[in-house]
């Protein structure tokens, strides 16, 4: 294992452990940010790595967003009662397959024996809607253990690869399991974040991982931001009127998707 | 991580052939039309992952079943007792998206199909590419060489249609063959073998547009066929020059009269006294404006298609 592409602070104590993966920056609805940052405040997680970004990473010069300068990072938090290795990373702008297979380094030295990816999928829903979650698995067995679960539901799909299926694919060559969740994000809210997003996942991995989550601040949350987008649908006729027709199962043709998209983009 | 060999092919005294992407398409398509017509086998490739990104995902079901890569592979096929190699890139690997091959990547993976020929008995190595000149597109593409040594270089020059570089009367002494066309032979130079790039011409202009370049790759296939000696049928290639000369030529048709007349000069290139370096500095000059205005006018036309009814 090359350690010099890690600043460990200490190997955590998991057996048999699930690795969360969010990625932050590009993320649909900021699904995987938004799960982890939960996570991570009420699991208690202890930062325990870093992964060295300089190989990794453009540093031509430093991007801002919002007038705020942002930096790479990928960082591992472990909690120890839940069993969990948390990841929250930016995309890698190169070397990506060697990028994979340090975080998976990671894991293996942390004895990390399942996967799951956290994403946003862009979807014609209503933000009323109740939220699906497509799943890609790299591993049959995996995808038979986690088949009861009703929320979940088999993707098909082709087209170019997310960081999440790269890491999917390194991860099956390694012999671990895991699965890419990506909950439904109505399209109009793809570029904030998506409460009910966040909450649908939570939801599951709650379930699934026996954390008895407090999530009804969430719940708030999503009650709040539906309120405020009510507020805007009284107020304009346009986005009642597009939203209304995703609610009752319509679809919008691709101007009246752009036009929705800019104007919550620009309104709410 | 590396190369896979999926046949052992044990080859004395062979000679490899190589192309990637790049200007034109002209080596590409030249090569992969030799390697097509001579019916050669792939016996071995590269594993992409050092050195590209995935292209494609494909997941049926909730599983993933595969990504797809670049692929970057290895052909066989003997020709009249001739064994011949065959090395062909989907992409050149290069870092922040260009497409022309840099960096320490793009220098391993030199050394990666370098090495494959070396076990295999390689004596000579031939890549082939774009050589951007003041050729009129009516006229014929001459191809260029660039090679290893001054016998090499003499050899060439016996074939029809086969200039060197320093012959072809632009002051071209000296320059660098750019991407892995140039670093290859670099490679196989360092390690004893002998080496040559063969470039269509394609005219200045046309090498900033996206568009293929059939002319020149059928003047590169003409050159491989007399130096390997063997018949290959290029003919095919003409029906895919007549539809890019329809589109070269609306283009042409819409140059401003003096630049047309000072292009058009460029056709008594073949005869003694080429066209000097500030003239084709004009020319490159004027015939950027006149490509910018066009494509200007073009998006605008585009904007108006996009305005609500």
């Amino acid at each position: 294992m090359m350690t010099d592409r890690f600043d460990i602070y200490r190997v955590p104590r998991l057996q048999e452990a699930a690795l969360l993966v969010g990625w932050q920056g590009r993320d649909i609805g900021e699904i995987g940010p938004g799960v982890i940052d939960f996570l991570v405040e009420k699991l208690g997680g202890e930062e325990v790595a870093e992964v060295n970004p300089e190989p990794f990473f453009s540093f031509d010069g430093a991007s801002f967003i919002d007038d705020i300068i942002q930096v790479p990072e990928s960082k591992f938090w472990a909690c120890e009662e839940s069993n969990l290795l948390l990841l929250k990373s930016d995309e890698p702008s190169h070397a990506q397959y060697d990028f994979l297979n340090c975080i998976l380094d990671f894991a293996d030295k942390c004895q990390v024996a399942e996967l799951y990816t956290l994403n946003g999928a862009p979807s014609l829903v209503a933000h009323t809607s109740s939220r699906r979650i497509l799943t890609l698995f790299n591993d049959a067995q995996f995808r038979e253990k986690l088949g009861a679960f009703e929320e979940l539901e088999e993707m098909t799909w082709e087209g170019p690869p997310a960081a999440s299926s790269y890491l999917l694919w390194v991860a099956r060559r390694r012999g671990l399991p895991g699965v890419s969740l990506w909950p439904e994000v109505p399209f109009y809210l793809a570029v904030r974040s998506d409460p009910a997003g966040v909450l649908a996942t939570l939801s599951f991995l709650d379930i699934l991982f026996g954390l008895e989550l407090q999530i009804e601040e969430l719940h708030e949350q999503v009650e709040e931001f539906n309120a405020r987008i009510d507020r805007l649908r009284q107020k304009n006729r346009d986005i009642d009127e597009a939203i209304d027709k995703l609610e009752k199962g319509f679809t919008l043709d691709e101007k009246e998707q752009v036009k929705l998209t800019r104007d919550i983009y620009e309104l709410l | 991580m590396g190369v896979v060999i999926r046949r052992e092919l044990h080859l004395e005294n062979s000679e490899l052939i190589c192309s990637w992407p790049g200007i034109g398409s002209i080596g590409l398509v030249a090569v992969d039309a030799l390697r097509s017509r001579l019916r050669a086998r792939m016996f071995g490739e590269i594993e992409p992952w050092e050195f590209f990104e995935p292209t494609k995902v494909v997941a049926r079901e909730g599983m993933l079943e595969k990504l797809v890569f670049p692929r970057s592979r290895f052909y066989h096929s003997v020709v009249e007792d001739r064994d011949l190699i065959f090395f062909v890139g989907e992409e050149q690997p290069s870092l922040g998206g260009k497409l022309y091959a840099r960096g320490q990547q793009a220098y391993r993976m030199a050394n990666m199909v370098v090495d494959v020929a070396l076990a295999n008995g390689c004596r000579r190595v031939y890549t082939s590419g774009a050589c951007v000149s003041l050729v009129h597109h009516e006229m014929k593409p001459r191809v260029v060489a660039v090679v290893s040594s001054d016998e090499l270089g003499a050899e060439m020059k016996k074939h029809h249609n086969v200039f060197l570089m320093s012959d072809i009367g632009e002051g071209r002494d000296e320059g660098v063959i750019t991407g892995l066309n140039g670093l290859l032979l670099s490679v196989a130079r360092k390690k004893g073998l002998e080496a040559a790039c063969l470039m269509g011409e394609i005219p200045d202009w046309l090498s900033r547009t996206p568009f293929p370049y059939p002319k020149a790759s059928k003047s590169v296939l003409e050159a491989f066929s007399s130096i390997l000696g063997i018949e290959i049928d290029s003919s095919f290639l003409d029906s895919q020059s007549e539809e890019i000369d329809k589109v070269v030529n609306s283009i042409y048709e819409k140059f401003p009269r003096d630049v047309r007349e000072m292009y058009d000069s460029r056709k008594s290139l073949a005869q003694p006294g080429p066209i000097s370096r500030e003239e084709a500095e004009w020319m490159k000059e004027h015939i950027d404006e006149f490509l910018k205005s066009l494509a200007e006018k073009q998006d605008g036309e585009n904007d108006d298609d996009d305005r609500p009814v």
